[in-house]
């Protein structure tokens, strides 16, 4: 009996937790919405309500311009169309270039193979800042635009990280079925393309969402590379530095509603995806 | 085709892997080794972006007026007597202002900090105080975050160990303020933080009777790193949860159940099984947001701009406001040896297998 009432107290406990987590978690996502809804007004009482309400009648009001505003918002839309661009180019690149890496380090055997491997890991470490004037100025003087210089630079994390994790998908394939392709008279890019790439197209997903969050995240190359170019700017960018259409001060109901829409394409990302991102997280840092 | 000997076989592997590998090292060469090469080299020049000035060698100039410290004693300010001058009013000593006693030769030192030791005031002083400050701001706050983030992630991890319904849609709500962008979610917290009751956290706090509902938590020194860190630790607590996860999930369930047998609590267990098990994923953990941490940008950029810096919004405003960059390259430098030291830690005890030999 005191067993049993010992587990239900548990449980209770558990769920207290579960919950108090959650709403750590969710409010300050509650918050944006909230006042993404908010007219100036509503955005200006105090104190704030945890509801839009109409700052006279009090009543439970949504105000919806400001997702018309951020739809309408010329640089906003770019910044969509710029951030799709440059996140699915970076993906797509790190996946077909790293891939290759993955499997040269994971299955083949060739001289050098320990040094390659720490200059890998070294790289999934390196610290974009540290080469920041270097790139800046790199890009200036070849004259390369802010778009494929993103597309470029942001390989600086992607790569490294694409080719760590891939290695080790590729490594824990069997040995076998690389042998009897090669028995098969399949050349060794034969056995990769034709027969390894297939069965790691788990983890090319794994790594190829991991690879679009943090393009699409990516924020002091694309600040510093756009800074002289607005037009350029992904939406990292043009949230922390809203351009303003309507009102004078800072816009935050507008900039709460294009940091919501921003999000959404991620968050149904993480909810579709939550197992192989946690997989693919987890695989970068840890696994050897 | 016919079937070549082993040796040929393996020098065509050899070659195709180095076919395989050269994208990766081409690009990695262009643009992380040559810039950082280009970065060192820069550093002991005094090159201004855009400028019609030539370019000249410096040597370690920019070093010296980035990290050039020094410590006086501040002496008291006497009255015609030669008392020292104390407040009537709160008993505290009046010391002369610190730049009397700074060097101003041939860099002038400014104040950037005073502290009182064995009942006599010092004061630091340094060439660049916004550099100093940096550091040390960006130091604490990542010894801060990274602690904070160890606690709360291992609760975390703990959570969504344990078997519930709904196990699932909790790893992916944990999941939430990793994937959305640092951007968005400073944006979203330096409005919950406003300086007045617009903001939810002055609302709530006069809710409870504590401040006047005008606590300038971005703006006042006192609160401003207090911020950064909560901020910080929202939103990169579930990625230290997921990997404490992974290594929670590689512990084997019948250790507990022998445990169980034994009589030994869940406290103790966690304690004496669980913490020794994962000290590995600890370790690899801590280095990883150790150098997460000390490179933060986004935030301190967006929330704080030009208000307070860490190590890289200083390089960054050096080199995109000042256009100096002889300057930010050696502040880039610096960085970069520091987060050298604590990466070559990580690699230590992380180790990399490689089964050629």
């Amino acid at each position: 009996m005191t067993t049993k009432m010992k587990r239900r107290i548990n449980r209770i406990l558990l769920w207290v937790l579960i919950v108090l987590m959650a709403v750590w978690m969710l409010f300050p996502f509650y918050w944006a919405i909230n006042s993404s809804f908010k007219s100036e007004g509503m955005l200006a009482m105090t104190p704030t309500t945890f509801i839009p309400r109409d700052p006279v009648t009090r009543e439970v009001s949504f105000f919806t311009r400001n997702y018309e505003a951020v739809f309408t918002n010329q640089a906003f839309l770019r910044g969509i169309v710029n951030s799709v661009i440059v996140a699915t180019s970076v993906t797509l690149l790190s996946l077909a270039i790293g891939s290759f890496a993955g499997f040269a380090l994971g299955k083949l055997r060739y001289r050098g193979k320990t040094a390659t491997l720490y200059v890998i890991l070294a790289m999934t470490m390196f610290p974009a800042i540290a080469v920041l004037t270097g790139l800046y100025a790199m890009i200036n003087n070849l004259g390369i635009p802010p778009i494929p210089s993103m597309i470029i630079t942001y390989m600086l994390f992607t790569l490294p990280f694409t080719a760590w994790v891939l290695t080790a998908f590729f490594r824990e394939l069997p040995t076998e079925i690389f042998q009897s392709a090669q028995v098969d008279g399949a050349s060794p890019f034969q056995t990769f393309y034709m027969i390894m790439l297939p069965l790691t197209a788990p983890a090319l997903v794994t790594t190829g969402l991991l690879a679009f969050i943090g393009a699409w995240n990516e924020y002091l190359f694309a600040l510093t590379f756009t800074s002289i170019a607005p037009d350029a700017r992904t939406l990292p960018v043009i949230i922390a530095n809203f351009p303003s259409q309507f009102s004078r001060q800072i816009p935050f109901g507008e900039i709460m509603a294009g940091g919501i829409v921003s999000s959404v394409p991620l968050i149904a990302l993480v909810f579709i995806f939550q197992r192989r991102i946690v997989a693919g997280l987890t695989a970068g840092a840890v696994k050897g | 085709m016919a079937r070549q000997g082993g040796s040929d076989l393996a020098r065509r592997e050899q070659r195709l892997a180095y076919w395989l590998l050269a994208p990766t090292f081409i690009i990695l060469l262009a643009i992380a080794i040559y810039p950082l090469f280009s970065v060192f080299y820069t550093s002991f020049t005094n090159n201004v972006f855009a400028s019609a000035a030539p370019t000249e060698f410096v040597g370690f100039q920019n070093y010296q007026r980035l990290l050039s410290m020094t410590i006086r004693q501040l002496p008291p300010r006497l009255d015609e007597a030669g008392r020292p001058i104390v407040d009537p009013n709160t008993g505290a000593v009046q010391y002369e202002s610190a730049v009397t006693v700074l060097p101003r030769e041939p860099i002038r030192f400014r104040p950037v900090t005073q502290f009182d030791l064995f009942g006599t005031r010092y004061v630091l002083g340094a060439t660049d105080p916004n550099f100093i400050r940096a550091v040390w701001d960006t130091i604490v706050f990542a010894v801060a975050t990274v602690f904070l983030e160890l606690v709360l992630g291992m609760i975390v991890a703990l959570i969504v160990n344990a078997n519930f319904k709904g196990r699932g849609f909790m790893r992916a709500i944990i999941l939430i303020p990793w994937a959305i962008p640092t951007a968005v979610s400073s944006q979203m917290w330096a409005y919950m933080l406003q300086p007045n009751r617009t903001g939810f956290f002055n609302t709530v706090f006069w809710y409870l009777g504590l401040g006047n509902g005008e606590i300038p938590f971005l703006s006042d020194p006192a609160w401003q790193l207090p911020s950064m860190i909560m901020i910080d630790v929202w939103k990169t607590t579930p990625f230290m949860a997921l990997l404490l996860l992974a290594g929670l999930q590689l512990i084997p369930g019948d250790i507990y159940e022998a445990a169980d047998v034994d009589g030994a609590g869940p406290v103790r267990q966690f304690f004496q099984l669980t913490l020794p098990l994962l000290k590995g994923t600890i370790a690899v953990a801590l280095v990883f947001r150790t150098l997460d941490a000390l490179r933060v940008f986004d935030l301190f950029q967006i929330v704080l701009g030009q208000a307070r810096y860490s190590m890289a919004s200083f390089t960054y405003y050096e080199l995109i406001q000042n256009r100096q960059m002889g300057y930010s390259s050696a502040s880039s430098v610096v960085i970069f040896l520091v987060l050298s030291v604590f990466a070559v830690t990580y690699m230590r005890s992380l180790g990399v297998k490689s089964d050629d030999h």
